[in-house]
């Protein structure tokens, strides 16, 4: 860490939470024009309950078109956040220790996100309870059967662990924030969230065990999650979904999503509160690694998914894959080609992996080429299923892309909030990879 | 108001308070559903059991065939209509033009009262006593005037009573009765008379035939009876023991009748008369007719294959092969006269199909002129044409129009139009502001046939009686009603007839064929009698002809064309629209054509390698020109019609007619020219040759498949006539299945489609939205394919090695209702279940709208209602209170009819007993007038569903994905045998 060199314990303290400052004009005026997308999303919304699901694009065959794959996506990048934190917090990989606190807010989010593409999407989305199994005096219960259920359960699940388990790791900044704000009203907050610590040594040895439980804990949600998202999909018997690649290949896409998230998060929030000391470009290197590794997976799936369904004879399952190269949507499925798999090649190097520009546009390729990948899977499968006489073409609506708007709009709602209110740096665990202060700090131990 | 002596509040103001606040809060609340009310009967009529159906027999007067129909009746209204398994035209089965005869009824466009036009010109209501005082007085003044034939009753054909009491009433006021159709069939009867010296249409006996030849007989779309020759057709089509008639069709386009073919030869149009001597000719020559050719031998020698070849671009060899199968394979049958082929040769083309039939030895084996079509007798197109004559000329001074819109269905060129412009006063008895009926200036509108009293004779067999099956809608009344009253003011004819009103003149009438039937006992009873069965139908003897062999005066000459284009012209007519009646009613619009699947609107038919010359692709505009006119429509592109011929389809194109009819697509008759028919002179359809050309525009068609061959997936399977014969080996093993099959107790509800059966008319998709309240969506939505059919025909021409180069299949597909049906599992909240009787239970109620179950229907036949359709008053009085109208954001799909199953079950538990077999239909079986669909419990071996579905033909669609349909369909059947 020979970057960090020049941080102190205080100048830590002092720097992350000189990040919750008052509000500055640039924040407000990133803030008001979300606030105003996060509007418009809800009035589409409105609008689609009120008139019907008929505004959005659906065509017969194509019942689940652009909610689903909102949803998937936002699944998807709520994964590096998990991955970040506990996988990597178990390896012990000290690259995390700035990132992970981003990457978990961003994981709370993105499942906040996804969490509302399942009820949006219904045709009757105030009966969204009905998914639940609650006791009820008609006595209906749900089937657990279907992988709907199942994703109610892995959602919901995930949502409160990657919940816990972000405001666990907040609890000693919190404290520490607390001590230093003076405002009576923050400083109420503060004390509240910071659940009384004091920083003891009792305290310290408690924490870290259940922090590392927490992280035990996490660690099989990041392969379960997407796991039973792809069950949605491979569950079915449609040509294109009905695949036993699909949980693995989910998950290596939603880490490699989730990581081109981070990245594209992290770059403007490290440029903008000058945070180059503490994200450093080891971070981004070791991040461009992985991001490799799961191009690669991903990269490999798409060919696999090629090899079985020329393998299996079927004409469904070939027609099938024929038609995403060739067919209406052949644009989609080579944007996603190139967004995935071409465009993080030039990361093997490790002059692209250290250049912040770089990896920048390569994460918003990543992210656009992820959100075709959900795209194509859900929308092409669906065009052409087993029964040709009726095949149809989905059309996008201003609907759709106003919901879809608005849910990056909601998503970058809660991160400008989180990053105002709450450390986005872990201000402990980068203490602890810190020097320890000496009274003559000219070598280190 | 005085004041309250106690101060507060007065009973009066808290009601004012109360009253504002409920509207407010009426306002507010305008977001939710709208509060509906139960009404209850509180003095039930006498005869109405809330929930128990009436069912009244009538007649169909939709077109000229006159089917049976039975009417059901829940409380009042008319909710469904079916065919009368009594009347023997029809036995049960229907079109989809009868099926939507209930939108005729509560069309949202009808005329509700009386209509005179103002002195400004403006149409406006009036009372009924008013109108019919302003018609005798008006009547009153043109006799004053004197002069025979100054007043003309122009109607539809209408033989019975009615037109009885027409014709007796224009005599009496010296005026003249035309029965006008715009498919009059003209030349038939003329050929008829011609070679058998008997000037009748007769009924073809397609059932008893094994060959058929049709001339362009579009008979299973428009031609004399199509409900009859579909079923016949089916009979004769159909495989059973082995063996199957052979169909083969001769038109320059592959109509529905064409595709329906088991080869579909294309000819140059005009010139089927050569083709048909042509194969007399072989048949004569190579000693293969039995009675050596007659008189004809001489005239048929001219024809041999070679040149009749080079005229009609059919291969000789086919000439040869037709005709070989045409003596051989007795008895078999030609027919022709379609009205899309009619030509100036039209008469002659006939003539040579008769020679045809004759030199075979057909005539009065499979041509009956015992039961000749009573539209034999309706007025000829001279007839018609002298009158727009004498109207333009100012010599009809008092016109009433009847159930036809001359305005529409004559060629513009003919001016019938400006013509009815000269007439001083035009009274229509429409119930329908249509394109004549707007130009009227006495609107006196008539009662639909189901709400009104009549009869009407379509053939030698059958007098069918039409009896109202529910009051009024709007402020109708039935035109004979209104002849009786007017006649009662008139000078001099007040005794004329003694009845009061049109049902005692009709009873009367009646009075006279019971006497001629039965010659006596109780007429209550016959009466009754007849309004139970529909009408009365005995059996007719049949009359032998023979040809006279005397034929001067018939030259075979070539047919004329107008016009200068590159591309023959052809106006075919509608199985939906027929002349264009059919247009008003949105089931019908929104039925796809069988061909294009298109809906709501027209287009042009054309070759690939025309599309391909002309620069278009499906959906261009392309701009057809005449000299007589323009029409700008979009091209399907059809591998079934000649490269040097376009199809426009007639019935679309209204300019009035209602909000469903008005401004949508073209129609073909505004550009024909008068052509007739050089020997009857009645109107000849297809003599224009137009130019063609792209106008750059394009726009989506609007169809519900947009796929054309099956890409190999094999859903819509065939098997040819050899391989049955050496016997298929039929498949039945059990799959490996994860979960034990489910036993079913008593009931296993299942059905079985014959595909050889099938013609794709499409009769069962309109019957299936009248019985389960299906809404339409129009032309936008279908656009979205958001077409809510539970039932849909998948249409899929495959290559094939037969004449055309392609065949056509039919797959008629709906919810399979599967034993391991894969929508089941995934439904998070078990809106969709499996239930005891081996149906897809579909709970509306339960339903999120998650839509998981469709994306995993293996055949895609689930439909989402993506908004709550609301449909205009009084079109909703049609909806089936047995079945529930569905809301937005839940799934339907087909339920096998399960209302139809509940009450069946629910009557055979009074007695005691279970269903049995036939014993109720569900709504598309029963139309099906091929018999193609049977429905029964599976659970009974002795079933006909059950042994069906153990056929050797029978075959489960994708039933490798184990999703154990309780369908099972049947191959069609290829012949391909020499």
């Amino acid at each position: 860490m020979s970057e960090q060199n020049s941080l102190t314990y205080a100048k830590v303290n002092e720097d992350v939470i000189r990040m919750l400052d008052k509000p500055t004009v640039k924040w407000l005026a990133l803030f008001l024009p979300v606030l105003g997308f996060v509007g418009f999303g809800m009035f589409c919304f409105l609008y689609q309950v009120y008139t019907g699901l008929g505004v959005a694009g659906y065509r017969h065959p194509v019942f689940w078109g652009v909610y689903i794959t909102d949803f998937v996506f936002w699944v998807g990048i709520a994964h590096s956040g998990t991955l970040i934190s506990a996988i990597l917090y178990l390896f012990r990989a000290s690259f995390r220790v700035s990132i992970y606190r981003i990457a978990e807010a961003m994981t709370v989010f993105a499942v906040l996100t996804a969490g509302l593409f399942p009820i949006i999407h219904l045709g009757r989305p105030w009966f969204f309870y009905w998914l639940f199994p609650y006791p009820n005096q008609r006595e209906l219960w749900v089937n657990f059967k279907s992988p709907l259920l199942w994703d109610v359960f892995a959602v919901s699940t995930y949502l409160t662990v990657s919940s816990v388990f972000f405001f666990v790791g907040m609890i000693p900044d919190i404290a520490a924030i607390r001590d230093k704000v003076k405002e009576v009203p923050r400083k109420i907050a503060y004390t509240i969230l910071s659940l009384g610590w004091k920083g003891s040594n009792w305290e310290w040895l408690h924490y870290s065990r259940a922090y590392l439980y927490f992280a035990a804990f996490a660690t099989p949600l990041v392969l379960s999650v997407h796991s039973v998202v792809s069950w949605d999909f491979a569950m079915a018997n449609l040509p294109g979904w009905h695949t036993t690649i699909f949980a693995p290949y989910f998950v290596a896409g939603a880490i490699f999503s989730g990581l081109g998230m981070v990245i594209t998060l992290t770059i403007p929030i490290r440029k903008i509160f000058a945070l180059e000391d503490y994200i450093t470009l080891d971070n981004y290197d070791g991040m461009a690694k992985m991001i490799i590794l799961t191009s690669l997976i991903v990269g490999y799936a798409y060919g696999v998914e090629f090899f079985m369904a020329w393998y299996s004879g079927s004409p469904a399952e070939w027609g099938q894959f024929y038609y995403r190269v060739t067919g209406e949507y052949a644009l989609f499925y080579w944007i996603m080609v190139v967004c995935n798999v071409l465009i993080p090649i030039p990361l093997w190097f490790k002059s692209v992996r250290r250049n912040i520009k770089a990896l920048f546009i390569i994460s918003i390729f990543i992210n656009i080429g992820m959100w075709f990948e959900r795209f194509n899977i859900i929308v092409i499968s669906l065009s052409q299923g087993f029964e040709p006489g009726a095949w149809g073409i989905y059309k996008v609506s201003w609907v759709e892309m106003g919901i879809t708007v608005g849910s990056f709009a909601w998503f970058f709602m809660f991160f400008l909030i989180f990053i105002k209110t709450l450390p986005a740096i872990s201000i402990a665990e980068l203490k602890e990879i810190l020097p320890v202060p000496k009274k003559e700090a000219k070598h280190h131990g | 108001m005085s004041q309250d002596k106690k101060g507060g509040l007065k009973r009066r103001d808290f009601l004012k308070i109360i009253g504002v606040a409920g509207g407010t809060a009426a306002v507010a609340g305008g977001c939710s559903n709208p509060a509906e009310q139960i009404i209850p009967y509180v003095i039930p009529p006498e005869g109405i059991i809330p929930g128990v159906p009436n069912w009244y027999a009538s007649t169909c007067r939709e077109c000229p065939a006159g089917c049976g129909i039975i009417v059901k009746n829940r409380e009042g209204r008319a909710i469904k209509v079916e065919g009368n398994p009594k009347n023997p035209i029809n036995m049960g089965g229907s079109c989809a033009e009868g099926q939507a005869m209930l939108q005729g009824l509560y069309n949202p466009d009808r005329i509700r009262s009386p209509l005179s036009r103002s002195d400004l010109g403006r149409l406006e209501p009036q009372g009924w006593d008013n109108a019919q005082k302003m018609l005798t007085e008006k009547i009153e003044e043109v006799r004053k005037k004197g002069g025979n034939g100054r007043i003309v009753f122009l109607s539809d054909h209408n033989e019975g009573t009615l037109g009885n009491l027409i014709g007796d009433w224009m005599s009496a006021l010296g005026g003249k009765h035309l029965t006008y159709e715009a498919y009059s069939y003209e030349p038939l009867k003329e050929a008829n008379r011609i070679v058998f010296g008997i000037d009748k249409i007769p009924t073809y006996n397609i059932d008893k035939t094994k060959y058929l030849l049709s001339f362009g007989a579009d008979f299973i779309e428009t031609w004399l009876s199509p409900t009859l020759y579909a079923r016949q057709f089916s009979e004769m089509h159909g495989y059973k023991d082995k063996s199957m008639g052979k169909f083969v069709h001769v038109e320059p386009r592959a109509s529905l009748t064409g595709v329906n073919a088991d080869e579909w030869v294309s000819i140059k149009p005009g010139t089927e008369a050569v083709l048909a001597l042509g194969i007399a000719n072989v048949i004569v020559s190579e000693g293969m007719s039995a009675n050596g050719g007659g008189g004809f031998a001489g005239l048929l020698g001219a024809y041999t294959p070679e040149k009749v070849s080079s005229v009609t671009d059919v291969p000789v060899d086919t000439i040869k092969e037709i005709a070989g199968e045409f003596s051989s394979m007795q008895p078999s049958l030609a027919i022709g006269g379609g009205i899309a082929n009619t030509s100036t040769n039209a008469t002659e083309t006939l003539v040579a199909i008769n020679i045809l039939n004759y030199v075979a030895g057909n005539v009065g084996q499979t041509i009956d002129f015992g039961n000749a079509l009573t539209l034999s007798g309706v007025s000829t197109f001279k007839e018609i044409s002298s009158l727009v004559d004498s109207m333009s000329k100012g010599e009809v001074d008092l016109l009433f129009i009847y159930n036809v819109n001359p305005v529409f269905t004559l060629p513009r060129s003919l001016g019938f139009e400006d013509a009815l412009g000269k007439v001083p006063y035009v009274v229509s008895f429409s119930s329908f502001m249509d394109e004549t009926t707007e130009k009227a200036n006495l609107i006196l509108p008539d009662s639909t046939t189901l709400e009104s009293w009549g009869d009407f004779i379509p053939d030698a067999r059958v007098h069918g009686l039409i009896q109202p099956v529910m009051t009024p809608v709007f402020n109708t009344r039935s035109t004979g009603d209104v002849i009786l009253s007017v006649t009662a003011q008139l000078e001099g004819l007040k005794g004329r007839y003694t009845q009061v009103s049109y049902y005692d003149y009709l009873r009367d009438s009646w009075k006279r064929v019971w006497t001629s039937v039965t010659g006596g006992g109780d007429f209550e009873m016959f009466w009754n009698t007849a309004l139970e069965n529909g009408g009365i139908y005995r059996d007719v003897t049949p009359v032998q002809v023979s040809a006279s062999g005397n034929i001067s005066g018939v030259s075979f000459g070539e047919p004329e064309f107008t016009g200068d284009g590159d591309f023959y012209f052809m106006a075919y007519p509608s199985y939906k629209y027929y002349d264009g009646r059919g247009a008003n009613k949105p089931w019908l619009q929104e039925l796809p054509d069988a061909i294009t699947t298109g809906v709501w609107d027209s287009w042009v038919e054309m070759h690939p390698d025309t599309a391909k010359r002309l620069g278009v692709k499906l959906g261009d505009f392309v701009k057809i020109e005449s000299p007589y006119g323009t029409i700008e429509t979009q091209a399907y592109v059809y591998e079934g019609i000649r490269p040097d011929t376009l199809a426009v389809m007639i019935g679309q194109g209204h300019t009035s007619y209602g909000r469903y009819a008005k401004d949508r697509g073209v129609n073909p008759l505004s550009i024909l020219p008068v052509s007739t028919d050089k020997i009857t002179g009645s109107f000849a359809w297809l003599t224009t040759k137009v130019k063609a050309s792209g106008t750059g525009r394009n726009a989506q068609f609007v169809q519900t498949q947009y796929t054309t061959t099956q890409h190999d997936r094999d859903v819509a399977q065939m098997v040819t006539l050899t391989e049955l014969e050496h016997g298929l080996h039929h498949e039945e093993h059990e799959e490996p299945d994860f979960y034990p099959p489910i036993e079913y107790d008593r009931y296993h509800w299942g059905m079985s489609i014959d595909l050889q059966k099938c013609t794709g008319c499409g009769a069962c998709i309109t019957a299936c939205y009248a019985e389960n309240n299906i809404p339409f969506v129009g032309k936008e939505l279908v656009a979205k394919r958001r077409d809510m059919a539970w039932l849909r025909i998948d249409r899929f021409f495959e290559k094939s090695d037969n004449k055309a180069g392609f065949e056509t299949r039919f797959l008629p597909m709906l919810c399979q209702q599967c034993n391991n049906a894969p929508c089941e599992p995934v439904c998070p909240v078990f809106a969709t279940y499996h239930n005891p009787e081996g149906l897809n239970g579909m709970i509306y109620n339960r339903c999120v709208g998650t839509r998981y179950c469709s994306n995993n229907c293996t055949y895609s036949v689930r439909k989402f209602n993506w908004f709550s359709y609301k449909i205009p008053d009084p079109l909703n009085w049609q909806y089936n209170p047995d079945v529930t109208v569905r809301d937005k954001g839940v799934m339907e799909k087909c339920t096998f009819c399960v209302q139809r199953i509940i009450y069946a079950k629910d009557q055979a538990k009074d007695k005691g007993r279970d269903v049995l077999d036939g014993e109720f239909q569900v709504a598309c079986q029963q139309s099906c007038a091929s018999g193609a669909i049977e429905f029964g419990n599976l659970k009974d071996p002795e079933s006909r569903v059950s042994k069906l579905s153990h056929d050797e033909r029978g075959y489960r669609v994708l039933n490798q994905l184990n999703t154990q349909p309780n369908i099972t369909y049947l191959k069609k059947v290829k012949w391909d045998k020499a």
